[in-house]
């Protein structure tokens, strides 16, 4: 067989159904060998769409998804979705094609070093340069993004030896010698942890993505109800918590719940789960480590330690390490603390405007996401709608996602009919601004292609609002490069692309335009008027 | 403070450039690398020297750690190992600075390669402290030019 039909065969034996990609002459042959296998091929609209449609359909499926572009220019129009990829720690095998191997470092047509420009956001690459490597290199490319701290990982493979003609040999068992991804905690670590619970009064949990993509939701959520531990998330960890469960106290950080933050700040006993501690979250808080024991935990020990210095360091795999420490019994009461919390929260202010022909954005995502399925997979852009959706979002049984790590506008879209991919009977809403619409409405073509019927939400401000608040802030207001005007005309555009059009500027109209829109069998388009000068903050 | 890493690495194509590229992207310094073959020929050894806070070079070994081509990343301690770095250099002389030379050189262990009419080359095989204070004893002399490998290191058994 062909180095391609191999490519083909190790995707196959990957369980791999479906790719995201965008052809040209150096991964022609890769797609000619697809042709006859029972894979689906999508064709996205440009290839970092590819890269965002893999990640919605690796979130949904919590395994590596592949997206496939071709040399030079295809190739770093993907980076961007691999960078988006590695920073939200998604599972993903990249393939590009490459120019012929006697060609390398020629500078010659479409020619790109794509294995050096992806250095930075890759967990590992490959150029492939002996067609006898295409098995071993594919079956440690998908273990290597789907174990430990997942993320996407590059194989290039010049067009010569896709074409190259070999005796295909089924790759052995991975043994890679610098790769032993450590998955269970120390015990002796698991320990001191109990220790101090036993000995905190204010306990808080703090859930980051790596609880979702760990799948470790259920085991904290017993955990913590098991001891009455209070619970907030980071951005990425929204989802962790139902959003009514009684210990749950909202998203913290600059852009979170003010009572998330307060919990925080009064907790004496931090336990942050998969959570780089950003600046936007956790980071922004100040001083955090003088006033209380922080223990970390986290599959990455280069996590730990990086931008906050841990009292108990706990290095593992979020579900395996709470299904040590459900095996103990710690005598423990923090209904006080929980009760505080509780007061906290009732008490806080609702900051929430309402301007009279325009819809509050907080309150339209509680109404939305109350209304969805249980099951539900709502995707949020970047922005504005963003901080609004990951605020509000009413999460039940379903999945929110989002682009917390490396904020991409333009993300929802293709991330959505990733989302729909891999679950077609599941109720997927994709909710962006007016800018990060405009960023992949190209995608639309390949919804309508392919019958993915995705359901869109525009919140229309006219502005590119964040960065309009932004320069509201600390700019004096000197608006500039933000406004998008009234353009395009949506209508039109949802009639183009054979979608169902909704529109709202009333809020008494709010609940019944919702239930219309989720009810509609077709894909549609939902343009929900926000007013222009609407801050995240006021 | 000072990290001496000593870090085995799959000896392939662009190891170097990932390891020398996470320290670039990240801002860590590198004071010198030294990369060379093992035993086994697919397995190299670089040592690199840094300089940084403790939660630095703590990041520095993590890092390293993650990278799927590094095989092994030692921390050495200075005293505990046994440090060397090879220097060659090109001094100008004439009849009256040949033998201040030549002394400096006996005195410190320094060896004389190559002489021509104008310069001579010297080498000197010793722990990096050594190798500054000979450099500066020299100087005055006249370094035309100069090379130096890198520290190497080993830990030393108890």
């Amino acid at each position: 067989m062909t180095g391609a039909d191999a490519m083909v065969k190790c995707l196959e034996a990957q369980g791999i159904d479906v790719v995201f990609g965008y052809p040209g002459v150096a991964i022609a042959p890769f797609y000619n060998s697809l042709y006859d296998s029972k894979i689906q091929s999508i064709l996205v609209r440009q290839e970092q769409n590819g890269g965002h449609a893999a990640s919605g359909y690796a979130r949904v499926t919590r395994k590596p998804a592949v997206c496939i572009a071709t040399s030079g220019p295809g190739a770093t129009n993907l980076i961007t979705g691999i960078a988006t990829a590695y920073a939200d720690s998604i599972p993903m095998v990249a393939i590009t094609g490459q120019v012929s191997t006697r060609l390398l470092g020629k500078d010659v047509f479409q020619e790109a070093d794509i294995t050096g420009a992806c250095e930075p956001f890759v967990k590992y690459s490959y150029l492939v340069k002996n067609v006898e490597d295409i098995p071993r290199v594919f079956k440690e490319a998908f273990y290597i993004a789907s174990t430990g701290r997942q993320g996407p990982v590059l194989i290039d493979v010049p067009i010569d030896i896709q074409k190259q003609e070999f005796e295909y040999e089924e790759p052995g068992e991975v043994s890679i010698r610098g790769y032993k991804p450590k998955v269970k905690g120390h015990i002796v670590q698991i320990k001191k942890v109990v220790e101090a619970i036993q000995k905190a009064k204010k306990p808080l949990i703090c859930a980051g993505g790596g609880v979702v993509l760990g799948h470790a939701e259920p085991v904290i959520q017993e955990f913590c109800e098991k001891y009455s531990i209070p619970v907030v998330t980071t951005m990425m960890g929204v989802g962790s918590m139902p959003k009514r469960h009684p210990l749950f106290f909202g998203m913290l950080g600059t852009n979170g719940k003010p009572y998330a933050n307060r919990a925080v700040a009064e907790s004496d006993l931090l336990i942050i789960v998969g959570a780089r501690v950003n600046d936007r979250s956790i980071g922004a808080l100040s001083k955090l480590e003088q006033d209380r024991l922080i223990i970390h935990i986290d599959i990455d020990t280069a996590e730990i330690g990086k931008n906050i210095g841990p009292t108990i360091p706990l290095v593992g795999d979020a579900r395996l390490i709470f299904e040590s420490l459900m095996e103990y019994d710690i005598h423990v009461s923090f209904e006080d603390w929980v009760e505080r919390l509780r007061n906290i929260k009732v008490n806080c202010v609702d900051y929430r405007t309402f301007h009279e022909g325009f819809i509050n954005p907080c309150l339209f995502v509680e109404h939305l996401t109350e209304r969805m399925d249980e099951d539900a997979i709502y995707v949020a852009d970047v922005g504005q709608n963003q901080l609004w959706s990951a605020d509000n979002y009413v999460m039940k049984k379903g999945r929110f996602l989002t682009t917390g790590g490396f904020g991409t506008m333009g993300y929802a879209i293709p991330a959505a009919i990733g989302a729909k991919m891999a679950a077609p009977h599941r109720q997927v809403v994709a909710v962006c601004g007016d800018g990060s619409f405009q960023m992949s409405m190209n995608e639309l073509a390949t919804m309508l292609q392919n019958h993915i019927k995705v359901k869109i939400i525009i919140m229309k401000n006219m502005y590119l609002g964040l960065v309009r608040e932004y320069q509201y802030n600390n700019y004096d207001k000197n608006y500039i490069a933000v406004e998008l005007g009234d353009i395009p005309n949506l209508k039109k555009i949802a009639e183009a692309y054979d979608m169902e059009y909704f529109h709202l500027r009333n809020m008494s109209k709010m609940d019944e335009t919702i239930e219309a829109f989720l009810a509609c069998d077709n894909s549609a388009l939902f343009v929900c008027h926000v007013y222009k000068f609407d801050k995240v903050k006021e | 403070m000072k990290g001496i890493f000593s870090v085995l690495v799959e000896n392939q194509a662009g190891v170097l450039s990932k390891t020398a590229g996470l320290f670039a992207r990240r801002g860590y310094n590198i004071d010198s690398l030294a990369v060379g073959e093992t035993d086994n020929h697919e397995i190299s050894n670089m040592t690199i020297v840094s300089t940084g806070d403790a939660r630095v070079i703590d990041q520095i070994e993590k890092q390293l750690n993650k990278k799927v081509d590094v095989i092994k990343v030692r921390r050495l301690k200075e005293l505990q190992s046994v440090c060397r770095e090879l220097l060659m250099m090109k001094v100008s002389y004439n009849n009256t600075t040949r033998k201040d030379i030549m002394e400096v050189c006996m005195i410190m262990n320094a060896k004389v390669s190559h002489v021509s009419t104008k310069s001579m080359i010297i080498e000197l095989n010793a722990s990096p402290d050594i190798i500054e204070s000979f450099i500066k004893i020299i100087q005055p002399f006249g370094i035309i030019e100069m090379a130096r490998t890198g520290v190497i290191a080993l830990q030393k058994d108890e």
